[in-house]
């Protein structure tokens, strides 16, 4: 007869690996992960400013898929190594907000996950005057939008009607305001927002983001016919001394567009800069300079080189001149008229569902902190009268004082 | 010079003065000097309190807004906790070996830093938060800077006797207080934090940017989280987390003033626009 094994000694009931489910929560719930899940987020948050820094942290760390997969776990993480510690500890204040706050980091985390899948976030560019589709995609300069997120919830169209400017409210000056009307049909939401006012349609908020000229060119044959006319929105370009460049180009400097711009067939290459005046609004000088459109035929680059602004390479413009707003410019056979000069802005239209959830974590967080804090003073206090120790009663006996 | 300026250098050299009569005072351990630099700081608080007001009265805005301004406020708050804590225990006078310097030398550096206010608040500013914000950064920064003082008593205390060091408080004592004061910071830290997030929300429509002002902060709230949970969780007393709380409040210091301040700040002003704008179509 083979004796029985002698068994091996019992573990606490709950704390097996049972199966793949309870060795998971075994390895989730354990604190030294949710340690070092800590200080990986941490590593990273502090290669996100020193390293890698400004856009290129965003696009390297903290837009990308495994760092936020790395806040997940950690929120897993923490939430489930703290609830099994200090699960069936004795019900005091300290230990409730210490549940509220690791419960509410859960919440906090949970919710940025949530938004992250069906969140919207572009910029939408208007000039005065213009509307856009606003369940159109082609209408925003800038979409990031959430894996699941559906463009049926932007619907009807946003109008720009007006931008203000040193727009004051109850005496502060807001420096600049949209007028903007957003909706469907004759259901329209006319809304003046600015920077700490915004308009929350049916979860769809509309933002102030930023602002510039857009110029209104009409281009006319030699007899005065007009063959096309559009307004111009124009770069705001820093020149140093916090003066700023209103030009036609692109990030990198001014430069010469096709004119009229692509579906319709180039006639010229235009630049367009305008000099604000500095008394009255909307008012001001135009500089412009054309080239024939076979300057662009030489080289890709030649749209750039065409600048009066961009030193040698440039091929010398055609013409060039100045005129008021208002004013018309001879270029060979056409004639340009600088027809008046608008606002664009960029509205930044926005929707996050998961907001509710991560501000009320926010609170709920705080909240269980200030509990945690009364609740530990309260008990000190209470010690300190009764002469203890000075230990606190939930925690782990000291370590060494060395 | 207007009066606003000349009390806030008063302040300054009051602050200089009870510094090294601390200093001083406690290597000599002379009680008479630490008493003599309790009087200047209390003098110098008082100089310091009348030019922030001056400053105000004087201001169409708060003047808490730009770097020297916020130092200004944050030696302030710091300077009104340490000496609340002066006026409840006689025993934690030599607080001041720490606090002095430390403030004189951060409000020095906001002379140095000095501009007039601005006639308008930025319209982002423009709101109910902004109170939130700077009460609680400032308090949360007051807090740790006192655990951080009570850090290095706990640590100069540890081990010797005589005079001076038989006067302060147990090293229990001092080990607790100093957790009390982190505890607390971190609550205020978190307020910061938190009414920064619903405040970003409100103007630009995203509660958090990963931006390096709201990263740093991040990462100095959470070292004090971590002090908490080595306190706490891992049971960790004394000498070791009195030389965290040393350490980590001269990180807080540089994430707080020295970093975000040289970084790109919050949008001001008309905007700047830098993508490449195509022409839009059609006027009529
Ligand atoms: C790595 C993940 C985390 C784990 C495993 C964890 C675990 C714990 C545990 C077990 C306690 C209770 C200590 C006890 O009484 O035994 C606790 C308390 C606490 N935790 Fe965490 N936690 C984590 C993340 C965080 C984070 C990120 C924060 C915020 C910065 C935080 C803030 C707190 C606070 C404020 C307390 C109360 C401390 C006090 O009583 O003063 N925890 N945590």
């Amino acid at each position: 007869m083979t004796p029985l094994a002698a068994p091996t000694s019992p573990s606490p009931p709950g704390r097996t690996p049972r199966g793949p489910w309870r060795r998971t929560f075994s390895v989730i719930s354990s604190p030294r992960l949710a340690i070092a899940l800590l200080v990986a987020v941490l590593a990273c948050s502090v290669a996100g400013v020193t390293v890698f820094r400004g856009e290129r942290a965003w696009v390297v760390i903290f837009s990308t898929l495994w760092f936020n997969g790395l806040l997940v776990l950690l929120a897993l993480s923490s939430g489930l190594t703290f609830l099994v510690r200090v699960w069936g500890r004795k019900l005091t204040l300290a230990w409730v907000g210490m549940v509220v706050f690791h419960v509410s980091f859960l919440g906090l985390l949970g919710g940025v996950v949530y938004n992250s899948f069906f969140s919207f976030k572009a910029v939408l560019r208007l000039t005065e005057g213009e509307t856009l589709p606003n369940g159109d995609p082609a209408s925003y300069d800038t979409i990031e939008a959430g894996r699941f997120f559906d463009f049926k919830r932007l619907r009807g169209e946003t109008t720009l009607v007006r931008m203000h400017r040193n727009y004051k409210v109850e005496g502060q000056d807001k420096r600049s305001a949209y007028e903007i009307a957003v909706g469907e049909g004759a259901a329209r939401t006319v809304s003046t927002i600015y920077v700490t006012q915004n308009l929350d349609l049916d979860g769809v908020r509309y933002l102030v983001s930023k602002e510039g000229y857009s110029v209104g060119i009409i281009l006319r044959d030699r007899w005065g016919k007009e063959l096309y006319a559009a307004m111009v929105p124009l770069q705001s370009l820093p020149e140093g001394a916090g003066n700023l460049l209103y030009t036609s180009g692109s990030i990198h400097g001014p430069s010469s567009f096709p004119f009229p711009p692509p579906p319709a067939p180039a006639d010229l290459l235009l630049q367009v800069t305008y000099v604000p005046d500095q008394g009255k609004d909307r008012a001001g000088k135009v500089e412009l300079a054309t080239w024939p459109v076979s300057a662009l035929e030489g080289s890709p680059a030649a749209v750039q080189a065409a600048d009066p602004h961009g030193g040698a390479a440039s091929p010398p413009p055609a013409h060039t001149g100045t005129v008021p707003v208002g004013g018309t410019f001879e270029a060979g056979n056409r004639r340009l008229e600088v027809s008046e000069v608008r606002y664009w802005v960029g509205i930044a239209v926005r929707h996050d569902p998961g907001l509710t959830l991560i501000l009320t974590s926010l609170w709920a967080g705080l909240a269980g902190m200030a509990m945690t804090f009364a609740g530990r003073i309260w008990q000190d206090t209470k010690r300190g009268k009764r002469g203890s120790s000075g230990r606190e009663p939930d925690a782990p006996a000291p370590r060494e004082i060395t | 010079m207007n009066v606003e300026q000349v009390l806030f250098w008063c302040a300054v050299g009051l602050y200089g003065v009870s510094a090294s009569a601390y200093v001083f005072g406690f290597i000599a351990e002379n009680e008479k000097l630490l008493l003599g630099g309790l009087a200047a700081a209390a003098l110098g608080f008082a100089a310091h309190l009348v030019s922030i007001g001056a400053r105000w009265a004087a201001s169409t805005t708060n003047p808490f807004i730009s770097i020297s301004e916020s130092l200004a406020l944050g030696t302030f708050m710091s300077m009104a906790i340490f000496l609340l804590v002066q006026a409840t225990s006689r025993k934690v006078r030599p607080l001041g070996v720490f606090v002095l310097p430390v403030v004189f030398i951060l409000l020095g550096w906001a002379g140095t830093l000095r501009v007039a206010s601005d006639s308008q608040l930025a319209p982002a500013l423009q709101s109910p938060w902004l109170w939130v914000h700077i009460v609680g950064a400032s308090i949360g920064f007051s807090a740790v800077l006192i655990a951080a003082g009570l850090g290095l008593m706990f640590l100069l205390k540890d081990g010797r006797s005589g005079r001076i060091y038989d006067r302060l408080p147990s090293t229990t004592d001092l080990d607790r207080l100093g957790y009390r004061f982190v505890a607390g910071g971190f609550l205020m830290y978190g307020l910061m934090i938190v009414s920064g997030a619903l405040w970003a929300d409100q103007a630009k429509g995203s509660y958090w940017n990963w931006d390096p002002v709201e990263v740093w902060s991040l990462v100095s709230w959470l070292i004090y989280g971590i002090y908490l949970h080595l306190r706490i969780t891992m049971g960790w007393r004394g000498r070791r987390l009195a030389w965290y709380a040393l350490v980590a409040v001269f990180v807080m210091i540089v994430t707080y003033w020295g970093i975000p301040f040289s970084a790109e700040t919050f949008h001001k002003g008309f905007r700047v626009e830098h993508e490449w704008q195509p022409p839009v179509d059609g006027i009529r």
